[in-house]
């Protein structure tokens, strides 16, 4: 089946939000009560167990070389954000149920039915990107449209992008786009365009994305982090920390019987 | 007037989806999400202050709009109290099978009441735990795999496994023949859970993206043990007790609290790294928690070594433990609170070379510059003055000059 992923060059992005209307027409997902967060146009704010995608928008005091602002020191960028199907993903690893899945296509997948709302996954995305909804009690993010995916279509958003910001594919195939796209980019005179994710060697934490991006302007600009990790990665320090804990405790309970019965005696 | 209820505004109303039932069924992947009640306040409204001139973007640490970066873990009073509970219940076990194993005939007795104590406490930790699931079927479903990546799927297993020891362990030892065997052999094993018992909670949560748990991650599980140790001792000497068995609990306790109060500064000493991770232990609400712990601790521990032998000072040093257990969970639990919800506190140690280049060495961040600011991303952007923009002269001129962008909580 191959890997499958997202390549979402936000230089292209034009804030339109089809893919997140998309996103939830496909999945019926219900809507967030049509608010907007009053900092930008944003009015979805940030991913959540209903909000699949989730257009950035930011307004920036800087011109770019790429955007015609009739020569204002201004710039927009607009970034559609999702959930990057890690290849180590902090969600899958600590699921205790099994509920979430490495499907055939290389994603990560929340299958519903499983899922016990224990909420453990959600402290465990170095993304912020999965959310447990108050209601349902469970947990529920992006599935890369595995339903399509099945059935050889398009994930909706990626269908519904008119600007092509939102690439499906193989992500070899991706990587290599996303590339040239870079070079060119940096041909225009846009030398900050860089590429977020894209594999193991650009982002060690979390082995690489597959839903990653291209982005001109620092990660936490757009709301990402700059140096993630997966959590289970640093586990090992906990676990050996609880293990001298653990020979201190029991170190620590016999003395305290044997004294009891020194004293006692 | 119900006259300008529309009848899509109904529908609206009845599956949030803008979707008529009556034209098609609704078998969507996120279809079985029902629907919100009424619009809650959107969670960024008390950041509408933040104006976009000002959001940061181009300042030298950046975020979008001050917006959280991680998810606010959703667990509710019962977790943290659960890692209380859960912790008596292990270093109860503990000490108990340390009693058995090494008191000798007279202090079977102690082992016995240690395990009661345990098996209570393993009944009200499934208790907590489901109280937090919603259904007792989801307690078991946490036992359908067993996931050694996931803390909480090891913690559920030894949460499982010690409770049935504890109670084996009660209904047997004691007995004649291999009945009576089993149990003194489900005592220890009891007793070996309950190391893990009461220290993966700890792991648990410093397994995950939330800052400060995540850097704390060292001292994180000696602070929990230790402080299960003062917990349970401290819960123990409100029980009677004969002489001989008090002194051990006393000399339990205080090693625990002692050791609580040290793995205590060594939390703080490793979450000081970055200013903006040890903020939470510091300032606020749970800045007071870990303080009020702190002194109940110190305050248990005075009493133990104050002269004199009085009723009341058993019970407060008893109750004052307790409190000092029981606080330090609260304020670790609502320190990872605020600090998931601070941009900052997730971006900065990240820059800072705390993120994954604290385990794979690997010294840039993913836009392949070095950690460290300034960080040049726009040369042309550092080099603008803030006049010439015209919008943003407006708003400055309209709103009068920026507060300090780095949000404190
Ligand atoms: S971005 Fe978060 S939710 Fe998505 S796969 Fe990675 S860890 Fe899981
Ligand atoms: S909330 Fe569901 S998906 Fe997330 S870790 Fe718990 S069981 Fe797994």
């Amino acid at each position: 089946m191959g890997q499958k992923g997202f390549f979402t060059d936000t230089t292209l992005c034009i804030g339109c939000k089809a893919c997140e209307v998309a996103c939830k027409q496909w999945n019926q997902l219900p809507d967030d009560g049509f608010q907007f967060t009053g900092m930008s146009y944003d009015n979805s704010g940030h991913l959540g167990s209903s909000t699949w995608r989730h257009v950035a928008f930011v307004e920036r005091p800087v011109p770019s070389p790429t955007q015609n602002t009739a020569g204002m020191a201004f710039s927009w960028l607009m970034a559609s954000d999702v959930c990057k199907h890690c290849q180590r993903a902090g969600c899958l690893e600590a699921c205790p149920t099994g509920a979430i899945i490495r499907t055939e296509f290389d994603t990560v997948y929340v299958q519903p039915d499983v899922c016990n709302g224990c909420g453990y996954c959600v402290t465990a995305c170095p993304f912020g990107v999965i959310d447990r909804r108050e209601d349902d009690g469970r947990a529920w993010k992006c599935t890369l449209c595995y339903d399509r995916l099945g059935e050889d279509m398009t994930p909706a958003c990626a269908k519904a992008c008119p600007t092509a910001s939102i690439q499906f594919g193989d992500v070899e195939e991706l990587r290599e786009r996303a590339h040239r796209r870079v070079e060119q980019l940096h041909e225009k005179g846009l030398d900050a365009a860089y590429l977020y994710g894209a594999d193991a060697e650009n982002q060690p934490g979390t082995g690489g994305l597959n839903a990653f991006f291209l982005l001109v302007d620092k990660p936490e600009v757009y709301n990402l982090p700059p140096d993630p990790v997966v959590p289970t990665m640093k586990g090992k320090d906990a676990w050996a920390s609880m293990g001298w804990g653990a020979l201190g405790m029991a170190v620590m309970a016999i003395g305290a019987v044997l004294l009891g019965r020194e004293v006692a005696r | 007037m119900s006259d300008d209820i529309r009848p899509e505004d109904l529908e609206k109303r009845q599956d949030g989806r803008n979707i008529d039932s009556r034209l098609g069924v609704l078998a969507g992947e996120g279809a079985q999400q029902r629907v919100k009640g009424i619009d809650e306040a959107n969670p960024s409204r008390g950041l509408l202050r933040t104006r976009p001139s000002q959001s940061g973007v181009n300042a030298e640490s950046p975020s979008y709009y001050g917006q959280p970066a991680i998810k606010e873990p959703v667990w509710i009073w019962s977790i943290p109290l659960y890692f209380y509970v859960g912790g008596v219940a292990g270093a109860a076990s503990v000490l108990g099978a340390a009693a058995d194993v090494f008191g000798g005939e007279r202090m079977e007795g102690l082992g016995r009441r240690c395990r009661w104590v345990g098996t209570a406490g393993d009944i009200v930790s499934s208790g907590l735990l489901i109280y937090d699931l919603g259904r007792p079927t989801r307690f078991l479903n946490m036992l359908r795999v067993f996931r050694p990546t996931s803390p909480m799927s090891v913690g559920s297993w030894v949460l499982v496994g010690s409770g049935a020891m504890n109670t084996a362990s009660l209904l047997f030892a004691g007995r004649r023949g291999w009945l009576g065997r089993a149990g003194e052999g489900a005592a220890i094993a009891a007793g070996l859970l309950g190391l893990p018992l009461a220290g993966y909670t700890a792991v648990l949560i410093a397994n995950t993206a939330v800052p400060i748990w995540q850097a704390t991650r060292k001292s994180l599980p000696l602070l929990f043990m230790s402080s299960a140790m003062a917990g349970a001792g401290s819960l123990m000497e409100l029980l009677p007790h004969p002489k001989r068995d008090e002194k051990v609990l006393h000399l339990f306790s205080a090693m625990g609290k002692v050791g609580e109060l040290l793995a205590g500064v060594a939390v703080q000493h490793e979450a000081s790294r970055l200013e903006v991770l040890v903020r939470p232990l510091k300032h606020g609400p749970s800045g007071t928690l870990w303080k009020a712990a702190k002194v109940c601790t110190a305050a248990s521990l005075a009493l133990g070594v104050w002269p004199g032998r009085r009723k009341w000072m058993k019970v407060a040093r008893a109750l004052l433990g307790s409190a000092g257990a029981l606080l330090t969970r609260f304020a670790v639990f609502r320190a990872g609170k605020v600090s998931a919800s601070d941009p900052q506190t997730t971006f900065q140690p990240q820059r800072q070379g705390m993120g994954a280049a604290e385990v794979t060495g690997h010294t840039h961040a993913s836009d392949g510059k070095p950690f460290k600011f300034p960080l040049p991303v726009l040369h042309e952007a550092s080099a603008l003055p803030r006049r010439e923009i015209p919008a943003a002269r407006h708003l400055e001129s309209e709103l009068g000059p920026e507060p300090p962008t780095a949000p404190t909580p």
